[in-house]
């Protein structure tokens, strides 16, 4: 299944809103994870894909291979959906 | 080597028929005189050095005494007597008296040795008598730090090779240090202790003198690196007027300056970097530029590019020539910045090529890349700060930019490994374990050097207390401590079965233990209001001896992880965060994956190609910098080619080989990097030997296509 991994840090005032998006991904069925780059596992993650800005949306298609990212920017859900959908097709 | 517990053989001179009595008994002491035999000296060294009362000491004198006399031997020397007491001492089970009482020292045969044999531990001391003399010092320091300075439990730690604390030898100075041209540009040279003051310099070929001085004074009190900042930059202004040539041959005089062995401290080069910008660095632009005299010129660093940039330009001349033979320079390392700005310097085309050109045909060039916002100072091989808020207030006064890494402490990562047998829970404690034991050891050494410092003018580190502008040379409060690893590759074949480079899985377990060490430096950092930073280590012989002291301790399963030839005890480990040497990845793949562990390892870190005896084109180099500087986090990357260069005729070629290419000659020397710098392999120590061997060279792939590189959007953290 496709995936969306959301990292974060407690003091960004624009992830707050990454994580909305995020919780209406997941009333959409979607498979969303998100990491707080202070903790371990968020580091080590955000460290793999090259995390610099938060918030920042990596999108993954069911292998694992990333679909599309946005960094420092928030997307709406919508577009992300229809990214996913787009890559399902 | 276990010095600590090894004691000394002294030779001992028996006369069969002697006669033996007190007044026949001569000591040779430590102060080149025989003296006769005085039980009371005992005595009195023992209630002067340890805490022994005076009649256990009494009592002790006496046994010792008596043993001598018995044995009849003629003459005795004072450190017989001296274990012959701590063997009392221990009898008693005085065992803090004893090491209190303890001597330093070398045995003979090691000295022996020594005098005739080249040293293998670090491939830039050279075998002269300059040489064994620091090597000499080195041993006896090197004891009385794990005596001394370091707790019993990190002298364990270090001699058992959990980690590794370096330059132990050098314990009463800082590591490493990185300055600025401006402080003896405004200053002039004025050392503590020193017959002569010198106003600051009014022509260029003065300033250059009082660099090559100054240099040569730090390097006595520091053990590593001598790092300049923007060398070309803040020589820009005293190059006004002066044509072309008279520029170059200034280039020429800096580079030969800093090249020349053995002129300095144990026959050793100044492990000299030099940090040069294309540009004028945005964060000395409106900076009030020094001249002649230590005057104010009137006008910005800005103002300076062009003097700047001709300078730069004809270092790198000199560079692609080599020296008198056409060998690479081993020092001054060119550290050239890459930034935004330097894309958008005119000319920067052009430069680039030139830089390109030297890397390919010589390898020098260092390529360190400043992305978004950060500007770096870079201190030795693998070490590079990043510049803080306050940094660029004091960038408005460049002469305060005065940095300093106060010890390396290198983290075997394997042994972690074989010690948690695959237990995820027990490898991460002991991860954090390791780490505790390095911050113990760096707060130890600390309170060393800060004793040492608050001698002031007095003490044995005057020059690094003197006060020239508002605040002591050494900034103590603007110190790092480096916590570096090794083996992160092996580690990882030990807890997964499979190296770094097999799978993404074995590679994110990497950058989990990375992303832990980096968490937990800064935590302990917090607790102890120290500067902890990550660091890939150099570990030149550490990764050998950390390989070598595996066999012996986890064996046989360390049989199957250790790199290079066990059957020619050529092993060692994989450097730091590093794919194995051996693995034949796509260079900018190798860039790039290796550049993901990077912005966790804040003090720089880098990544090598090794180049073999391809000779890729300036332009094909060219492009991959550029790729690299906008495709990866890759802090920094060299192109390593290889030479042989002979010693019958005197050509140099491209390639190791066992003969000269020219005249067919055995009298070759091979000529690589060895880790942060080229030197001649046969210096090489056996692990590194083993390395050697291993390596992949890469050759025409540089025009490849442009793998995976994604293409990151450069924004500064939120
Ligand atoms: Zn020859």
């Amino acid at each position: 299944m496709e995936m969306v991994k959301i990292f974060w840090k407690a003091n960004c005032s624009k992830c707050p809103a990454a994580k909305d998006v995020g919780n209406t991904l997941k009333e959409e069925g979607f498979k969303v994870i998100d990491y707080n780059l202070d903790t371990l596992d968020g580091l080590a993650e955000g460290a793999y894909y090259s995390v610099m800005a938060t918030p920042t949306l990596i999108i993954e298609d069911r292998d694992e291979n990333c679909i599309a990212d946005f960094r420092g920017i928030i997307p709406s859900a919508k577009e992300i959906q229809t990214l996913i959908n787009k890559n399902y097709r | 080597m276990s010095t600590l517990r090894e004691f000394d053989i002294e030779t001992k001179r028996v006369k069969s028929d002697s006669e033996t009595t007190d007044m026949a008994l001569f000591v040779r002491t430590s102060k080149e005189d025989l003296l006769g035999w005085n039980r009371m000296r005992i005595v009195d060294a023992l209630v002067r050095e340890t805490y022994v009362d005076i009649d256990t000491a009494q009592e002790i004198s006496k046994e010792v005494e008596r043993q001598i006399i018995d044995s009849k031997i003629a003459v005795v020397t004072a450190p017989l007597i001296r274990e012959l007491v701590d063997a009392k001492l221990i009898e008693r089970g005085l065992e803090q008296a004893r090491k209190m009482h303890t001597r330093l020292g070398v045995p003979l045969y090691d000295v022996d040795q020594l005098i005739l044999h080249p040293n293998k531990e670090n491939a830039n001391v050279p075998h002269s008598p300059e040489a064994t003399n620091l090597t000499l010092a080195e041993m006896i320091k090197k004891e009385y730090a794990l005596l001394n300075v370091f707790s019993q439990e990190i002298g364990d730690a270090h001699l058992r090779g959990d980690i590794h604390i370096h330059d132990l030898g050098f314990i009463d100075r800082p590591y490493c240090s990185g300055q600025s041209l401006e402080y003896i540009k405004r200053f002039g040279l004025s050392l503590p202790n020193s017959l002569s003051i010198a106003k600051p310099a009014k022509h260029p070929e003065v300033l250059l003198a009082h660099m090559v001085k100054f240099a040569a004074a730090l390097q006595s009190h520091f053990a590593g690196a001598i790092g300049w900042d923007a060398v070309n930059l803040f020589f820009a202004p005293y190059l006004v007027g002066l044509d072309d040539a008279e520029v170059r041959q200034l280039a020429q005089i800096l580079i030969f300056e800093f090249s020349q062995q053995a002129v300095a401290r144990g026959g050793q080069a100044i492990f000299t970097d030099i940090n040069l910008y294309w540009e004028v660095p945005s964060h000395f632009e409106d900076v009030p530029a020094i001249g002649p005299g230590g005057k104010y010129t009137g006008k910005p660093y800005g103002y300076y590019q062009e003097e700047a940039q001709r300078f730069v330009w004809f270092l790198f001349d000199v560079f692609k020539e080599g020296d008198g033979v056409g060998r690479p320079f081993f020092f001054p390392k060119p550290l050239v910045h890459i930034t935004e700005k330097f894309f958008k310097t005119p000319g920067h085309e052009d430069f680039l090529n030139h830089i390109c050109d030297v890397a390919s045909e010589k390898g020098n060039t260092y390529f360190v890349f400043d992305r978004g916002n950060t500007a770096k100072i870079s201190e030795c091989c693998r070490l590079s700060f990043k510049l803080e808020a306050s940094d660029l207030e004091d960038a408005k006064e460049p002469w305060k930019m005065r940095y300093t890494a106060l010890q390396n402490i290198t983290l075997n990562l394997p042994r972690m490994g074989y010690l948690a047998k695959k237990d995820d829970t027990k490898l991460f404690s002991n991860i954090s374990d390791f780490m505790e034991m390095a911050v113990q050891a760096h707060m130890q050494k600390k309170g060393f050097i800060e004793k040492l410092l608050s001698l002031k003018e007095r003490g044995p580190l005057a020059l690094l207390t003197m006060e020239k502008d508002d605040s002591p040379y050494l900034r103590m409060h603007r110190a790092t401590y480096l916590i570096g690893m090794l083996g992160l590759n092996e580690l990882v074949e030990i807890h997964t079965g499979e190296e770094l480079h097999h799978s993404k899985k074995a590679f994110k377990f990497g950058l989990k233990i990375i992303a832990h060490m980096k968490l937990l430096a800064d935590k302990f950092g917090e607790k102890h209001g120290m500067r902890f930073v990550l660091e890939q280590s150099p570990a030149e012989s550490t990764s050998y001896r950390f390989a070598k002291l595996d066999l012996r301790y986890h064996s046989p399963q360390s049989g199957h992880i250790v790199k290079g030839d066990i059957s020619k005890a050529e092993v060692y480990y994989t450097n730091s965060t590093c794919f194995t040497v051996s693995s034949q990845m796509n260079p900018i793949e190798r860039v790039r994956k290796e550049g993901l562990f990077h912005p966790l390892i804040e003090a720089g870190a880098l990544t090598h190609i090794w180049l073999g005896e391809a000779k890729p084109s300036k332009e094909s180099l060219a492009n991959f910098v550029i790729k690299t500087f906008n495709g990866t986090l890759n802090d920094q990357i060299a192109f390593s080619p290889e030479f042989t260069t002979c010693i019958s005729c005197g050509k140099t070629s491209r390639g190791l080989s066992d003969e000269c290419n020219y005249c067919g000659s055995n009298e070759v020397e091979g000529i690589t990097r060895i880790t942060g710098y080229f030197t001649k392999t046969s210096s090489w120590n056996k692990g590194k030997i083993g390395e050697l061997n291993d390596r992949f060279r890469n050759s025409g792939f540089l025009n490849d296509g442009d793998g995976d590189v994604i293409k990151l959007p450069q924004k500064p953290k939120n």
